[in-house]
């Protein structure tokens, strides 16, 4: 898929980023991502998947947009109480016309799955889905004054290995906001083969500070078996 | 050398000039060489060097006063790839 003038253009300042170029903004321009969640982690995120040159986006969220999601960037006063897939596609829309955006739909076929901001069952059922059909995914959700990204390349230790609990402290807005930019960051990198041998990682957010763990496998954990299968 | 592609990066402004470039590169196996038809000024003082930090050579550059006024040439080999990634 040939990069066209207009996304050369936009993307000009990103194509010359160590590991990027001309293929790199092409896988992205390929990918699907699936976006499950569309309030204050998920809203950074989306608009900076957008903005990175992310192909297609699918909105993963019917429930309606409250009081709560002022902080999500996406959902403006005058649209709470709309559904926040919708809400979110035009916001996406509104940054960006080179972005095909939409509600996601059953039985449509992503490469990559992003969970921004949903509930803990949630997160690790859409997890464990994408780990099965073979897509590479990050997880992320704020907690406090940070949060926690997680990211799961194909074959890797799955989320489950890598959780840890967080201490359940309702979010800052700032803190939502850093770690669904954080998310966009490492799906961009996922996906635009940036980093040439992803490994499993966890990147918990404390008052702002980073830090990452790779993810070792939990001894017995099924993803052993998956992953050994997909092994080329 | 004959250059493998010829690139005019006059229609556009830093950071565009650069990237047209190292994209064409990119197209170009080790050791094949690029024309790059650019204005003097700003763009030849930084292209051949954005070029040489990236492991490529800077084989020729003249004006070329044939393709307009302030035009020159410049041929730029292409380098080893370099260790990318993070």
């Amino acid at each position: 898929m040939a990069l066209s003038e207009r996304r050369i253009a936009r993307h000009a300042r990103q194509l010359l980023l160590p590991g990027m170029g001309e293929a790199g903004q092409e896988r992205l321009l390929a990918a699907r991502v699936r976006v499950v969640g569309a309030g204050p982690v998920a809203g950074p995120a989306l608009l900076y998947l957008a903005a990175a040159g992310v192909g297609t986006l699918w909105v993963d969220d019917p429930d309606p947009s409250s009081e709560a999601d002022a902080g999500a960037w996406i959902h403006p006063p005058d649209g709470w109480g709309r559904p926040r897939s919708a809400a979110a596609v035009e916001a996406v829309r509104e940054v960006s016309d080179l972005v095909e955006v939409g509600v996601a739909r059953p039985g449509a076929r992503p490469t990559a799955v992003l969970v921004a901001g949903a509930a803990q069952e949630v997160a690790r059922a859409v997890a464990e889905e994408a780990r099965l059909l073979g897509l590479p995914h990050v997880v992320a959700d704020a907690d406090g004054e940070g949060g926690a990204v997680t990211v799961v390349p194909v074959g890797a230790p799955c989320y489950a290995c890598a959780f840890r609990a967080g201490h359940g402290a309702e979010a800052t807005p700032a803190a939502t906001a850093q770690v669904g930019a954080l998310a966009a960051l490492e799906m961009v990198l996922l996906v635009s083969g940036s980093v040439q041998e992803p490994a499993a990682r966890r990147i918990e957010v404390v008052r702002g500070q980073p830090v990452a763990r790779a993810t070792l496998r939990l001894p017995g954990c099924a993803c052993a078996g998956v992953a050994a299968r997909l092994a080329p | 050398m004959i250059p493998r592609a010829r690139i005019d990066i006059r229609p556009f402004a830093c950071p565009l000039t650069w990237v047209k470039t190292r994209i064409a590169l990119e197209r170009l196996a080790e050791g094949e060489a690029l024309e790059v038809l650019l204005a003097e000024g700003e763009p030849l003082e930084n292209l051949p060097r954005s070029a040489a930090e990236e492991g490529h050579r800077l084989l020729a550059a003249e004006p070329a006063p044939a393709e307009g006024p302030g035009a020159w040439r410049i041929v730029l080999v292409k380098g080893a790839p370099r260790e990318e990634g993070i």
